[in-house]
């Protein structure tokens, strides 16, 4: 091949070509999966992000519904928790989507995933807050 | 199944493509309960938080409109054994909830409470 020419399968610019080309940029080349795996690892991904909107709706429920509990301070603190966690783990989720994805095409181990201890930990974060809380509280 | 449209019709008896589809529906239905919650948020904050049920909302009935799509789509892989993965509506949806998240973490910080 010369300098220059593109191969047909280049020729088209916009329209399903293009398209098919940057989602192959995207994921690195390889071979497509077994479609089982593809649809495993997209509901996968479905399980994350609505982990992302619970820890999204906790968040705005505890700023909405515990006004009367929680003095503004802590109220505050663990809102904005739950919402940076929702936050982080609502974009990871994409990210081991497409890392799993890759993995899968290039046959390589899949990627242990880096979001769960980030929730692990988060969730333990929150839940000690409110223990603490609770023990704290006068009767 | 013979009346079933050939479109709908695939060889999997693990069901993949049915149950990739209600795993968006359950999805759809978090994204609406996620919108329910934000109006609580509507007579304390004000009508900034009209984004955020808006774009809660917006974000459910895209999924939902598109789930026809998707479906074929999957039935299609599995007749063919080959599938490109579906990075379009993956990232929209992780963007909605980033989006959803830095917006509602704006309103506890800065926006104060309306007695």
């Amino acid at each position: 091949m010369h300098e220059g020419t593109t191969l047909p399968e280049d020729s088209n610019t916009g329209g399903p070509d293009a398209r098919g080309r940057f989602t192959s940029r995207i994921l690195r080349g390889g071979t497509e999966p077994d479609p089982r795996f593809t649809l495993a690892n997209e509901r996968t991904f479905l399980a994350w992000i609505r982990t992302a909107l619970a820890l999204l709706a906790g968040g705005v429920a505890v700023e909405a519904f515990m006004a009367d509990l929680l003095g503004p301070g802590l109220r505050k603190t663990i809102a904005v928790l739950l919402l940076v966690l929702a936050l982080v783990i609502g974009g990871g989720s994409f990210f081991r989507w497409l890392n799993v994805e890759r993995a899968m095409r290039s046959k390589t181990p899949l990627p242990l995933p880096l979001i769960a201890p980030v929730l692990a930990i988060g969730g333990a974060l929150v839940a000690a807050i409110m223990v603490v809380f609770v023990i704290a509280r006068p009767a | 199944m013979a009346s079933a449209p050939a479109a709908a019709q695939h060889g999997d008896s693990g069901l993949q493509p049915e149950r990739t589809d209600l795993a968006w529906s359950r999805t759809t239905l978090a994204m609406v309960a996620a919108a329910a919650v934000f109006l609580r948020w509507l007579p304390h904050h004000g009508w900034f938080v009209g984004t955020l049920v808006g774009g809660a909302i917006v974000t459910a009935l895209a999924i939902n409109f598109t789930q026809k799509r998707r479906f074929r789509r999957a039935v299609r892989g599995i007749n063919q054994e080959s599938m490109p993965p579906n990075i379009g509506s993956t990232a929209a949806v992780a963007a909605s909830v980033v989006i959803l998240a830095a917006l509602g973490i704006y309103t506890v910080l800065f926006l104060p409470l309306q007695p």
